[in-house]
């Protein structure tokens, strides 16, 4: 089987020809480009699964043999300098990109259902299929340059993707703080590898450990500067995987189309920070400097972003925040220096979070057809509730990848995450402290997403009544034109919001926690909205929202079932005789550096230990978030739980004022934008202010007040040589009577 | 005849540069039958040009040879030892076939022009003439000479197809230039006439010549202030910005494309290859100032409102990689620059040229004004998008390519040391951060949104196949530069090593 792996190198360039087709089509000839819309989506699944099946066969060869195949070819000849292209494929890559394509084949299924509707359609897979390529050839470079050259072409589909629907302000804005936050990434990347072509004088991966290694041994390079450059390097996966000082773009990216998110900002871009750091950890092992730095990102990424999850509204940006937080997860085991852990919970958050973007398109999908084409309002999870009747296909793989999440036992997530808090423990207490702590948050703010969209009442009927945009007509549809017409039925309802005004306040009044007001209001809201449901009778039929279609169903089971199923690659039990192992097989040379001298697999009895441990722990957040977000049937109800929490009104007080701060700080998203926006973003505005300023007044001044003096001084020669005889005689006489005054005086 | 053709004597090089100015006197010989006859002759005369230069590149040039070809010498003046005197290396191959390109394209692109039809293209050939002598001439004078006559064309070309301002500016780049000019004439008769009766003007000649030192850092400084006001340099650059802003577009291309880069071209041509030993001193502060402008212009950039300003102040930015990589003294620093010098050429005309059919449509010049392009528009704004995506240096097109390695070029310099070489990383690097900033708010502002438009007339139709050409024309370059960049390193690699023979 040695030809296929000499041919290996065309695994990034299968799924190219389709975003070149179409892009030709688009721009010369658009109407017919436009009418095989659907036929495209064929080819680009269809390229897909051929790279599937390829990395599939690569990977089982690397269980078997676990060889590394490199093969290079040069890019330009220099005679300093030689750019080369090569593939690398090892355990990493293989894993890799099965993750992308199996991930990518599924959004691509489930994004022609849901963008069929949209007039990007092509261009849409046209993006999808060129992110394909450029991921794919991140995860087979075998170089710094080319890593370099696809991660940034993968920064660049990621800019038009989040991008797609240009017509929204907010999405041109997200795309370009994306693309800048990005860019300083890339900045440091760039940086970075400089900085290590300069120590070594290589760039292709074994070579540059090797010598790096060497270097370090013997003490022949400067300690500060090596350090420089692995902090530099460790920049761009901190802006690609959204860490802490640099994440403020991954909610924000959130602007485009559901699918996107999935596979992008959950899935598989979010992920090539971890692979770099993965595939730098050679490098970065031998400096324990750099390693507590990775982990101390980490650690802070998981609290930050399971905080800020905690109280979004909106249901992407829920996802993204704790995307993030899992994220933090992975950065962390690759600190503490436990590859397999880090790898093992990076395939198994990738489905799981796959699984729950896909769940969430499906319910904005549905949504949709209530609330009009606003991301304010279907994906508003305030809006939501009670869905459980009208999408239980979704319902139910929400609720797994929600379980999975969380770490539930039987789903994928809990064994990698289990791994990821064992092993912190070994590594130190006080990051497994706050590393189980989130866990708990973790399924808290899940399960606050799970109850508040798929449990009680729909809410929607509440939007009418919430004070500021009624019955918004202000939405615009995507594409400028033939926008609002789900908003008509609204307006019949125009006439109630006066009456219902006396209620509404005083809801506000008495309560704190919107939500639950939500729910009071709703339900006297919903006779409202009864005596006024006969009157629209026509529209009736749109105001509840449905099950999606079959082919979005299906990849979101197929993601179900990945889900169940994919903890199994990497349960390490060796005791019954069946190893089961797969990924330890994979990773036969990896890098441990907390099982040293252990064995690899743990006895029963401490497995046990520590699962019931962090089991308990995510409950204790399923519990909190029931007894917070569970819906309560009735106003009267209501009232009665009112009463009984007035009882105690000092202790109240204390609790409001502080979930109002942990509100605040989530809601706003810990006061980190606001804080770049007025430092960075406006010093940026004022030094451009101030160098226009500089270069009109000052530079261009100069030339300027030239010509003028110039100007000036010919038009008084001019003056005074235009020839008038009298000007002259006067001059004559002027000058005269000085020489007289001199010639007496003196 | 068959013989002449094959042999070397043909005057290749002399019938390039007279053919377009030749066939340009003729128009005015044309009767009075509308512009369409003018137009396609223009454009005939700038494709047979363009093929006669690509015929005689690609079978009577050899690419491994760092010497001098397709030479030609004649005497002009006798007493003066004038000579007409060409020929090509491989640091004027590049130049020369980016100037066919984007001249013709610019012809091509100049086709709604009607006012003064006859004219308009008299002088864009007369351009292309101007703009070809330069960079093939071998004689010091005659250089000058060519590097003057083209500044006639430019400066009528800007004050009669213009915009408001177009007198100003024009003004204001005439005078730039032609001070300029003057230090360029006092460095060209002083290294000409030093030390011996008779003057030497060739460049062969003048290459293994050797000058006391401060006399060599004299006339450094005189070339190096001529070339930076073309080049431009800052603090030389304000004439860019205000000239770019009123031109038309064709002319913009040209200026952006050509123009800027014959003053990159004229510091390797004569700065670093006859005054060696003066630019070694001055190749740290060259360093210095690039890094500067880079930062600089890019954040001037941010402030403008200008669209047309905006991209300008832009290709100053790029142009500050091209001196940071001629400052660097290392093989593969020049060669970057050599590249970078092609590849904005066709990214600064392609930007330049989309501007101006945006303009064309729009008749709107601030970017806040703009915004909700992309509906009517979407070829544009695709094709818009690319090219931002190219000025940024994106991997995969020429940009890209050509920073990267004038940033390697900084990095294996062995001339600097550590400290010196990481800070003008570091700070070239800001660079890289600042240039999305820019390109991609201005795309924003441009393209994206939903604004709907209160201009009179506003029935935007998306570009036609013409404009469609010419863009995709200059894409395939930059695509194929950034996918492949050896096709135009293997033009100067030889070159390159020859001139740095002399640093070390």
């Amino acid at each position: 089987m040695e030809y296929i792996h000499q041919y290996s190198w065309i695994i990034p360039f299968i799924p190219l020809p389709v975003p070149i087709l179409i892009g030709v089509g688009l721009l010369l000839f658009p109407t017919t480009a436009k009418n095989l819309r659907r036929m495209w989506a064929f080819p680009s699944i269809f390229f897909l699964s051929i790279v599937m099946i390829f990395s599939v066969d690569l990977s089982i060869h690397q269980i078997n043999k676990s060889f590394i195949y490199q093969y290079v070819w040069s890019w330009t000849i220099n005679n300093d300098l030689s750019l080369e292209f090569g593939y690398l494929i090892d355990s990493l890559t293989s894993i890799m990109s099965i993750l992308i394509t199996t991930v990518g084949i599924l959004v691509l299924i489930y994004s022609d259902n849901y963008m069929s509707h949209d007039q990007g359609y092509l261009r849409f897979f046209a993006y999808l299929s060129l992110f394909n390529t450029s991921m794919l050839g991140l995860v087979t470079s075998s170089n710094l340059i080319q890593i370099y050259i696809f991660w940034e072409l993968v920064g660049m589909c990621s800019y038009l993707l989040i991008g797609f629907w240009f017509t929204r302000p907010i999405a041109a804005n997200a795309c370009q703080k994306a693309f800048v936050t990005n860019r300083v990434g890339d900045f440091g990347l760039l940086l970075g590898i400089l900085g290590l072509y300069w120590i070594t004088g290589s760039l292709e991966f074994r070579d540059l450990f090797q010598i790096f290694n060497n270097l370090i041994y013997n003490n022949q390079v400067n300690i500060f500067f090596v350090i420089l450059c692995a902090l530099l390097l460790f920049c761009g996966s901190i802006a690609k995987s959204a860490q802490f000082p640099l994440h403020v773009w991954l909610p924000d990216a959130m602007e485009g189309p559901t699918p996107i998110s999935a596979l992008i900002h959950a899935a598989t871009m979010v992920a090539a920070g971890i692979f770099l750091v993965a595939r730098l950890l050679p490098l970065f092992i031998v400096i324990p400097y750099i390693m507590n730095v990775i982990a101390f990102i980490g650690i802070i990424t998981v609290v930050l972003g399971a905080t800020l999850a905690l109280a979004q509204k909106d249901i992407k940006r829920n996802l993204a925040y704790s995307t993030m937080s899992q994220l933090g997860y992975i950065m962390l085991a690759l600190g503490m220096g436990s590859y397999r852990a880090a790898l093992f919970h990076l395939i198994t958050h990738a489905y799981s979070k796959a699984l729950l973007f896909l769940g969430s398109g499906s319910i904005i999908h549905s949504m949709e057809t209530i609330v009009g084409y606003s991301p304010d309002k279907s994906q508003n999870m305030v809006l939501m509730g009670g869905l459980t009747k009208h999408a239980p296909i979704t319902k139910i793989s929400f609720l797994i990848g929600t379980l999975s999440l969380c770490g539930i036992p039987p789903f994928a997530c809990f064994w990698s995450k289990d791994e990821i808090l064992n092993n912190s423990w070994l590594y130190s207490p006080i990051f497994a402290i706050i590393a189980c702590s989130t866990a708990g948050l973790t399924a808290f703010y899940m399960f606050r997403i799970y109850l508040l969209v798929f449990d009680g009442y729909l809410n929607v009927d509440f939007e009418n009544f919430n004070g500021k945009k009624n019955n918004s007509l202000y939405s615009i549809s995507l594409w400028g034109k033939d926008g609002c017409f789900f908003f008509k039925n609204k307006m019949h309802l125009l006439g109630l919001l006066t009456m219902n005004n006396n209620e509404r306040t005083y809801f506000f009044r008495t309560k704190l926690d919107p939500h639950q007001i939500n729910r009071n209001v709703k339900s006297i809201t919903r006779l409202f909205f009864y005596i006024t449901f006969f009157g629209t009778k026509k529209t009736a039929c749109s105001s509840y929202p449905h099950e999606s279609d079959n082919t979005m169903l299906f990849s979101m089971l197929l993601l179900v079932l990945f889900t169940l199923l994919i903890g199994a690659i990497g349960i390490n039990f060796n005791q019954e005789g069946i190893d089961l192992d797969i990924l330890s097989k994979l990773l036969i040379p990896y890098i441990d550096l907390l099982h040293q001298n252990s064995n690899n697999s743990l006895d029963w009895y401490e497995f046990f230990k520590n699962a019931t441990f962090s089991v308990s722990l995510a409950f204790f957040g399923i519990f909190i978030a029931s007894f917070f977000y569970k819906p309560v049937y009735s106003a009267l109800q209501n009232l009665n739980l009112l009463n009984l929490v007035e009882k105690n009104v000092l202790k109240k007080t204390v609790a409001d004022k502080i979930r109002n701060v942990i509100y605040d700080w989530s809601y706003n998203q810990g006061y980190i934008d606001a804080f770049y926006g007025i430092s960075l973003i406006a010093s940026v505005r004022q030094l451009a202010k101030l160098n226009y300023f500089f270069d009109r007044q000052v530079i261009d001044g100069i030339p300027n007040g030239v010509g003028i003096t110039s100007f000036f001084m010919g038009e008084s020669l001019k003056y005074l040589g235009g020839g008038r005889i009298s000007s002259y005689i006067l001059c004559f006489l002027f000058f005269l009577l000085i020489f007289l005054v001199i010639f007496y005086y003196f | 005849m068959y013989l002449i053709f094959i042999t070397n004597y043909f005057p290749w090089l002399t019938i390039v540069v007279v053919l377009p100015i030749a066939g340009g006197s003729l128009i005015f010989l044309f009767p009075h039958r509308g512009n369409k006859v003018i137009r396609w002759y223009t454009i005939c005369i700038c494709l047979v040009d363009l093929l006669l230069t690509t015929y005689a590149f690609c079978y009577h040039f050899k690419l491994d040879d760092p010497l001098i070809q397709l030479t030609e010498n004649y005497k002009w003046i006798q007493f003066f030892d004038f000579y007409w005197r060409f020929g090509i290396d491989g640091l004027s191959i590049g130049p020369i076939l980016l100037t066919g390109f984007i001249t013709t394209l610019a012809t091509l692109a100049a086709h709604p022009v009607t006012r003064e039809s006859r004219l308009f293209h008299f002088l864009m050939l007369a351009m292309y003439s101007g703009q070809i002598g330069p960079f093939s001439s071998r004689d010091i004078l005659l250089f000058f000479i060519m590097w003057e006559f083209e500044l006639i064309p430019v400066y009528l070309l800007l004050s009669m197809w213009g915009g408001k301002k177009r007198l100003y500016s024009a003004t204001k780049f005439l005078l730039y230039t032609a001070g300029g000019s003057i230090f360029l004439l006092m460095g060209i008769l002083g290294i000409g006439l030093y030390s011996s009766n008779e003057p030497t003007l060739n460049f062969e000649m003048l290459t293994n010549r050797s000058y006391p030192l401060g006399l060599e850092i004299l006339f450094y400084i005189g070339f190096l202030i001529a070339f930076a006001v073309k080049s431009p340099i800052i603090p030389f650059h304000t004439w860019l910005p205000d000239t770019h802003g009123e031109a038309h577009y064709s002319t913009c291309m040209l200026l952006a494309g050509i123009l800027l880069k014959m003053g990159a071209y004229g510091l390797v041509r004569i700065n670093m290859e006859l005054l060696p030993r003066a630019h070694s001193i001055f190749s740290p502060w060259l360093m210095i100032i690039g890094s500067i402008q880079i930062i600089y212009a890019a954040s001037t950039s941010l402030g403008q409102r200008n669209l047309k300003k905006r991209i300008a102040y832009s290709s100053v930015s790029h142009m500050g990689f091209i001196i940071i990589g001629i400052g660097s003294l290392s093989d593969t620093g020049l060669n970057g620059a050599i590249l970078q010098i092609i590849s904005h050429g066709f990214i600064g005309a392609a930007l330049f040229f989309l501007a101006g059919t945006g303009y064309d449509r729009l008749r709107l010049l601030y970017l806040d004004e703009m915004g909700g392009m992309a509906i009517p528009m979407p070829k544009i704004f695709t094709i818009f998008s690319i090219f931002s995506m190219a000025s940024l240096a994106l991997p995969g097109m020429s940009g890209f390519v050509a920073e990267f390695i004038i940033f390697f070029g900084i990095i294996t310099s062995q001339k600097y040391l550590l400290m010196t070489k990481i800070l003008i990383t570091f700070v070239t690097a800001i660079g890289m951060i600042l240039t999305p900033i820019y390109s991609l708010s201005m795309l924003r502002q441009m393209f994206y949104g939903y604004k709907l438009f209160n201009t009179p007339n506003s029935y935007f139709f998306d570009s036609g196949p013409r404009e469609l050409f010419i863009s995709i024309s200059i894409l395939i370059p930059v695509i194929g530069i950034g996918i492949y960049p050896d096709f135009i390193l293997s033009f100067s690699v030889d070159k390159v090593e020859a001139i740095l023979s002399n640093f070390l």
